[in-house]
């Protein structure tokens, strides 16, 4: 029962203690691994004498407290300023400013986790070690690498973040723009990583699906009137909805053709629904409200077959001049041939076809083998299936991709 | 993306590292082997600071191995090696990198003499369902 409750205040109280701990001391590095201690202290005693009033003064009062003992005892790594300001204020003063309101803690921490410095995947590993307050184990487990490994990418990022002089402070109303848009892709990463994943899910503790949700949810609480972030949230609350349904009982993936859609989450399909009505009307449409608005079209179909598919294809059509990629034509490419004819997807592939980057791509194959077998070609279909089968890394898109080839007439 | 990068070699003696064995590469000018033995240091301490690196193993001499073959309904087991291949499997490394064209640029620097190189993606357990 404490343990639930202290996972809980952990949570949502982990990007606060090191938001304010930050204000005062700056280095990231050595605040984490104080919060760290924090978080470790409340695991001995809070079962114990019992989770204190305000959680947040406690746990910022004590991470305080051990960055001046640890930065005392490593006297290597003396840093002066460092211990001159823990002597100073002890704790105190940042646990009176903690008390204050601070709901940019958790964007200027964000923000700081994705510098531009920093490679995307630096980024990622940073904003959940960070932001999200998960342990190197539990991030190391989620993407299937050693522990050491997410360490060692983690200490890359530190120490990029000190080379760039990162300061834990509100970006330039110039770089604004381009960190939230880094913030925003960052969730969607997180999510994307979770949401695809149709095994070894047991092997771990943290959905990060979920927790790429509730990160690009503190985003929008913080950042209400930004149309992208609202648009992320809608597209992540909107494909999450399919979740239920995109795994058999069996664990083999369910595509979305053939998915129960009364196993769909109604909630989150409403939630991100609403979140679109608001946000579409204010004018500025970027990438994440189109595919949120391709997500809903498709949650609003009741089956597979009653899909909307022309108006798939204008957002699409859209999508491909807002932020033009191989995936969207690909995408484009499926809807024109359902909304029209599949010759007309068909035509659209070539340009594709003769970019030698996507060549080795499954599923520009996975896509023509498809709407050749639509078309009625079924030795092309099956020459396609075999190479997009060959090509992909995914376990079960290459079984499913091998089931359709087993299936053609 | 993960990848296994596998070196085939046949170091005579059987060792690692394997080009300390390989006649080819034993008989280049020393400053060339230096400079080949840097140049590997240096991608690995590249790909331990980068993260990049998950794991490797050195195998044993296949004149250890065991081999299990079925046969009449049942496993027969015999001593290897399992090929009479020139180069046999000696170790392999686990990466996780960006892209392809970064695992193709680390795979390239893991080649010597002699020896075969091989980069092959590995599977994921997820997928898409679009």
């Amino acid at each position: 029962m404490v343990r639930s409750i202290l996972e809980d205040v952990w949570r949502r109280e982990a990007s606060h203690v090191l938001g304010a701990l930050l204000r005062r001391y700056g280095d990231l590095g050595d605040c984490e691994d104080a919060v760290q201690d924090a978080a470790a202290a409340a695991v001995d005693q809070w079962p114990i004498r019992g989770v204190p009033d305000d959680p947040r003064a406690w746990l910022i009062r004590v991470a305080s407290r051990r960055l001046i003992d640890r930065a005392r005892a490593d006297s290597a790594r003396l840093r002066r300023e460092t211990i001159d300001a823990a002597r100073r204020q002890d704790g105190r003063d940042v646990v009176d400013e903690a008390s204050q309101p601070a709901v940019d803690d958790t964007l200027r921490l964000f923000f700081l986790c994705c510098h531009p410095a920093l490679s995307r995947p630096s980024q990622v590993a940073l904003s959940l070690r960070a932001v999200a307050g998960l342990g190197v184990e539990q991030i190391a487990a989620a993407y299937l690498v050693p522990a050491r490994t997410m360490t060692q990418r983690l200490s890359r990022a530190r120490a990029a973040l000190r080379l760039a002089g990162a300061r834990f402070v509100m970006p330039s109303e110039q770089e604004l723009p381009a960190r939230v848009a880094a913030v925003v892709d960052v969730c969607h990463l997180v999510f994307t990583e979770g949401y695809t994943r149709t095994s070894g899910e047991s092997l771990v503790d943290i959905q990060l699906a979920e927790e790429a949700i509730r990160l690009i949810r503190q985003v929008h609480a913080a950042l209400p009137d930004h149309d992208e972030v609202a648009g992320a949230l809608a597209l992540m609350l909107l494909t999450h909805a399919r979740s239920p349904a995109r795994v058999d009982a069996s664990g083999e993936l369910v595509p979305l053709a053939e998915q129960d859609r009364s196993r769909w989450r109604r909630d989150l399909i409403a939630e991100g629904v609403a979140l679109l009505e608001q946000t579409l009307p204010r004018g500025h449409v970027g990438r994440y409200q189109l595919q949120a608005a391709i997500a809903a079209v498709h949650a609003e179909a009741s089956t597979y077959g009653d899909t909307d598919w022309l108006q798939i294809s204008m957002l699409y059509d859209m999508l491909s001049r807002a932020a033009p990629a191989p995936a969207v034509t690909l995408n484009h490419a499926v809807a024109v041939a359902m909304a029209h004819e599949p010759a007309a997807g068909l035509a659209m592939l070539d340009a594709l076809l003769a970019d030698p980057a996507m060549q080795r791509h499954h599923r520009l194959y996975a896509v023509r083998a498809h709407l050749l077998e639509l078309n009625g070609d079924t030795e092309g279909a099956a020459e396609h299936y075999r190479r997009a089968a060959q090509l992909t890394a995914s376990l079960p898109e290459q079984r499913y991709l091998n089931r359709r080839l087993a299936q053609l007439p | 993306m993960k990848y296994v990068i596998l070196i085939h070699s046949n170091p005579q003696p059987w060792g690692h590292p394997t080009s300390d064995y390989v006649a080819a590469h034993q008989e280049l000018p020393a400053a060339v082997r230096q400079r080949l033995d840097a140049e590997f240091e240096q991608v690995m301490s590249e790909l331990r600071a980068n993260g990049e690196l998950i794991g490797g193993e050195a195998l044993g001499d296949p004149a250890n191995a065991r081999l299990y073959r079925w046969q009449d309904g049942a496993p027969l087991a015999s001593d290897g090696p399992y090929s009479e291949a020139k180069e046999h499997l000696a170790g392999f490394f686990l990466i996780d990198v960006d892209s392809q064209a970064r695992a193709e640029e680390v795979a390239a620097r893991f080649s010597g003499p002699a020896e075969t190189v091989e980069l092959r993606p590995m599977m994921w357990p997820g997928g898409n369902d679009q």
